[in-house]
């Protein structure tokens, strides 16, 4: 079960808006990191994810184990959230 | 009768073409779904500005464009599932499609999946990816802020996002293999950047190895003229040209020429009678949004034909 979502974006991101979007047609809700708004955690995205790059979705499960999903990817985001 | 789901027409692909084809099939009352297992809209989706599609006289963002598309091919109730297609079976009347949401069926298919950006090969741009090597500007641009970067490539997307990246970087390493190759109107804007300093151009460029030091990239070294020379950056971002999505047909009876684009008749009906195809995906296509849209509304109107039995196979 998921706790929570948090996505780390920027504004002209498509692929973030796709990740918004299928979250969003799931019903699910999420923080969202605009990396543009918030330059100072660039670092915390990059700590998270190993890669210079949006979006980064970090899912939380109840047991607060975290999986951290590099850019728009159905595959691993969907079982994710499943 | 089977129990697989059934449309008039599944589009794989939902850019600028298909999304123009739906626009016209639904208002047609053709039922029709997309299949998306990237971007909304395609590469127009990531691009800065697009200021050769009609309609904008300044000019419009990529992202902006592709959602008043969908919004419109939505308006006349296309659906867009986000998935995979990854086989198609020509069963007649119908076509079988695997997807990653199950089989389903339709009576037409429209491949416009479109193209994605090349690879230079060179050693280390692998290895170095999403940690100084990238292909998406309006994605990845904002982690260089304040930064050096080196752009490669000299054709209009090239220097789109070369442009677009200057409101980050600090300075922009220009690698361009050969000549610019960009429309007139991008090279005199380019001009005004290379004039403030913003940006170098390094003509007769070709990179030789991405260097990376402690995970990320470092240096970019090149020859130029025959010459060895480096490139202090700390990212790269590479537009080189397009490959086409089409990997997926390869073992199909769908025709594709040697560089992989979807061979197509008149109609832009493949080899596979009921399969058309459009837009970038297509061979001969001018890799445009205006012109990919203006084949999507070609293709629905030679589908809407051959539903209603006028369009032969070739």
């Amino acid at each position: 079960m998921v706790k929570n979502i948090t996505i780390f974006t920027t504004n002209t991101c498509g692929y973030c808006q796709m990740v918004k979007r299928y979250l969003g047609a799931k019903g699910m809700t999420w923080e969202e990191v605009n990396l543009d708004e918030h330059p100072h955690r660039q670092a915390e995205a990059l700590k998270l994810s190993g890669a210079l790059t949006v979006p980064v979705t970090v899912v939380t499960k109840q047991d607060d184990s975290q999986e951290v999903i590099v850019g728009y990817n159905l595959a691993r985001l969907a079982p994710a959230v499943a | 009768m089977s129990d697989i789901p059934t449309h008039d027409v599944i589009m794989i692909g939902a850019g600028p073409a298909a999304l123009t084809a739906a626009i016209y099939t639904t208002r047609e009352d053709i039922d029709t779904l997309l299949f998306e297992r990237g971007v909304v809209g395609g590469l127009a989706a990531v691009t800065d500005k697009i200021d050769n599609y009609p309609g904008f006289p300044d000019g419009i963002d990529g992202l902006t464009l592709a959602d008043e598309l969908r919004k419109q091919a939505e308006r006349f109730g296309a659906v867009i599932e986000l998935g995979e297609v990854t086989n198609i079976h020509d069963e007649g009347e119908y076509k079988r499609l695997e997807t990653t949401s199950g089989d389903m069926r339709a009576k037409a298919i429209l491949i416009a999946t479109g193209s994605d950006y090349k690879k230079t090969g060179a050693p280390g741009e692998a290895e170095y990816y999403a940690r100084g090597v990238h292909y998406c500007a309006t994605c990845d641009g904002a982690f260089y802020r304040d930064k050096k970067i080196a752009v490669i490539g000299g054709g209009n997307s090239a220097i789109q996002e070369a442009i677009f990246l200057t409101r980050y970087a600090t300075h922009i390493d220009l690698l361009v293999r050969s000549t610019i190759k960009a429309s007139d109107v991008l090279q005199k804007e380019l001009q005004e950047y290379v004039d403030s300093g913003k940006i170098t151009i390094h003509l007769g460029t070709t990179t030789d190895e991405i260097v990376g030091k402690d995970n990320m990239v470092v240096r970019v070294d090149a020859t130029k003229d025959g010459n060895k020379v480096s490139f202090d950056v700390d990212g790269v971002f590479i537009f080189v040209g397009l490959l086409p999505n089409s990997q997926f047909l390869v073992p199909l009876s769908v025709k594709l020429d040697e560089i992989g684009f979807v061979m197509t008749d008149q109609h832009l009906q493949t080899s596979m009678p009921g399969v058309f195809a459009a837009g970038d995906i297509r061979s001969g296509a001018t890799m445009q949004i205006a012109s990919a849209a203006g084949e999507g509304a070609t293709a629905a109107l030679k589908i809407r034909e051959f539903l209603e039995g006028h369009v032969k196979a070739a």
